[in-house]
């Protein structure tokens, strides 16, 4: 293989993985975008519904369907717990209250699933099994295949259901004009915890094609996927949708030519400092906002 | 005293440096992820400088905290005018880039013909100074203790000077102090300094008590649970991060009662206090009261 296959190669697997991000950051810009909170727990949420998918799996012999099932609906209730314990109480103080009760609440959920599981590595079951596409000289595995399109369709869902519902009405009233929303009669209460409860299951579709693909889920899991999803939606702009997907593109992209390049430890300091330096340099992202509109929004919100 | 005892009582000691650390950012008003990175620098700059340079521990110890202080200032002067969450992000992704750097540094050299120093995720062990220097467990608990005692009452001086009177004015409402011509940025990055030599001088001490370090001694987890110190101890006193530690460590991690669901526990009494009390178990308000508690028996009433 020439290098330039290589380079081509490496960006299909960034463009998969990058699926996935996109995924993450989706379900923590929505919840951002409401509530202008940053739920760090969201990560250990995802990793609870997938450890008690796993648990059933490995006791009940759950199939990847059931599996997936459960995946969804325990990181769904999971995520109604987190909006209830550390965002409903909190609404009206200090932003700041509800990230370290999130992350307070991170800690809960993680040891909660580790008691379950207690091992290392924990069998997940594979969404399909098969030889990868051929594509000329680069392959394709079919369920990174599955992934894209099932990412693409949630991303339009999402947009269609934010642009097209009342329910995405009252959503885009209450994170444009707080204000507005309580004067037409929005419950603030309900649609805050229906933002969490999506967000969570989103989170969990992706958890599950995630870890589908890797056919193991491991402890890391809830700060893997709080700190990519994270960086996927810093890198493409608090808040926005658009920004949810290219910032989880471009993280997948640059990740695996870093990997290539640089190896794993190479690769995650890579994302940090790029983390960092989009904090200090661009706080609002690609397709964010610039800080001063920010922290007039915020502000205002005060 | 027991040795367990001995042992627990040092260990809250130690980790109290870095809540406390976290506990001086928050009192202006910063919500820090990232001590973790400076009590870490800390370590492997003291730590180096005992094993590897052979330097006396009277000298390493406070080249740990310089470590950690010119870090946090260099950190503090990138990162403070971030509002809210954009800091708090920002000093996490830098206490993570700082923990792949320690798995990624390595410095080795040989000493008496063994070799020594820093090795990636391998950790840096052999850090004997102390032992060398024959402290005994009781020694080693008397050192901690008594710098803790010293930066704890230095805190609590400093509050009752201008310079603290500006701290608590730049944590309680940013817009007013500016608007009483308190210099914000200035006040923060001293704040931000002070924290970083903090956590730097207890990272010290940690390598040299306990001997061996490594990378993911210094995750997030250790920086969240130094922020959670402050919040549950109460950000009225500098004693509250260290009353936080003791709960932790002292109740939850040693004794068996919760053993299997530490976390468990300790996460919902954190997410419970947020509610309850926001600025923790000993707050302004309470600290007042015990203060009057004592000027009342000093000054008795009249009539």
């Amino acid at each position: 293989m020439t290098p330039l296959i290589d380079v081509v190669q490496v960006s299909i697997d960034g463009v998969m993985t990058g699926s996935g991000y996109a995924l993450l950051a989706l379900g923590f810009t929505l919840m951002f975008g409401v509530m202008r909170r940053l739920n760090l727990s969201f990560g250990a949420a995802l990793m609870l519904g997938a450890y008690a998918a796993g648990w059933l799996h490995l006791h009940a012999g759950f199939g990847a369907l059931a599996v997936a099932a459960t995946t969804v609906v325990v990181a769904t209730l999971a995520g109604v717990y987190i909006e209830r314990l550390c965002f409903a109480p909190l609404r009206g103080r200090d932003a700041i209250a509800s990230l370290v009760s999130s992350f307070a609440v991170w800690m809960q959920l993680e040891e909660l699933a580790t008691l379950m599981l207690p091992r290392h590595t924990n069998a997940f079951p594979a969404l399909m099994d098969g030889d990868p596409f051929l594509f000329g000289p680069f392959h394709v595995r079919p369920d990174q295949i599955v992934m894209l399109v099932i990412a693409v369709a949630l991303m339009l869902l999402v947009w269609l259901t934010l642009h097209r519902t009342r329910a995405g009405l009252a959503l885009r009233v209450l994170a444009d004009q707080p204000g507005a929303a309580l004067a037409v009669g929005i419950d603030i209460r309900s649609t805050a915890l229906m933002t969490f409860a999506a967000a969570s299951a989103l989170g969990g579709i992706a958890a599950f094609l995630i870890l589908a693909g890797d056919r193991q889920v491991t402890p890391m899991f809830g700060m893997w996927a709080t700190t990519k999803g994270l960086i996927a939606m810093m890198l493409g702009g608090l808040g926005s949708i658009p920004g949810a997907v290219v910032g989880g593109l471009a993280l997948g992209l640059i990740e695996a030519h870093a990997q290539w390049r640089l190896g794993p430890q190479g690769r995650d300091l890579l994302a940090y400092a790029l983390l960092f330096l989009c904090l200090v340099w661009r706080p609002g992202g690609l397709f964010g906002q610039t800080l001063a509109d920010t922290e007039a929004t915020a502000r205002a919100r005060l | 005293m027991s040795d367990a005892a001995i042992s627990v009582l040092t260990n809250i000691g130690m980790i109290s440096f870095v809540g406390l650390s976290a506990w001086v950012l928050l009192t202006v008003g910063c919500v820090s992820f990232g001590q973790q990175a400076f009590f870490g620098l800390g370590a492997y700059a003291a730590g180096i400088g005992t094993a590897v340079w052979q330097w006396p521990l009277l000298l390493a110890l406070p080249f740990g905290a310089l470590v950690g202080a010119l870090a946090a200032a260099l950190l503090g002067a990138m990162t403070l005018r971030l509002h809210g969450l954009y800091f708090s992000i920002a000093t996490f992704a830098f206490a993570e880039c700082c923990r792949i750097g320690f798995e990624l540094f390595s410095y080795r050299t040989t000493r008496d013909g063994e070799p020594i120093g820093p090795d990636g995720v391998e950790g840096f062990g052999e850090i004997r100074a102390v032992f060398e220097a024959g402290f005994t467990a009781t020694d080693q608990l008397t050192l901690v203790w008594l710098l803790l005692a010293l930066a704890v009452s230095l805190l609590i001086a400093v509050e009752r000077t201008r310079h603290g009177i500006r701290a608590r004015m730049v944590g309680e409402d940013p817009v007013a102090a500016a608007l009483h011509g308190v210099d914000v940025a200035h006040v923060r990055l001293a704040a931000a300094t002070v924290a970083g030599a903090l956590a730097g001088l207890g990272g010290g001490l940690y390598a040299h008590l306990t001997t061996y370090i490594e990378p993911r001694l210094f995750d997030a987890m250790l920086g969240v649970h130094a922020l959670a110190y402050g919040l549950i101890g109460g950000l009225g006193t500098a004693i509250g991060p260290v009353l936080g530690a003791a709960l932790d460590i002292g109740l939850l991690e040693s004794t068996r009662w919760f053993s299997g669901s530490r976390m468990i526990v300790f996460g919902g009494l954190v997410a419970v206090l947020i509610i309850l009390r926001p600025r923790g178990l000993l707050d302004e308000a309470a600290v007042r009261r015990i203060a009057n508690l004592f000027h009342a028996r000093a000054r008795p009433r009249h009539g």
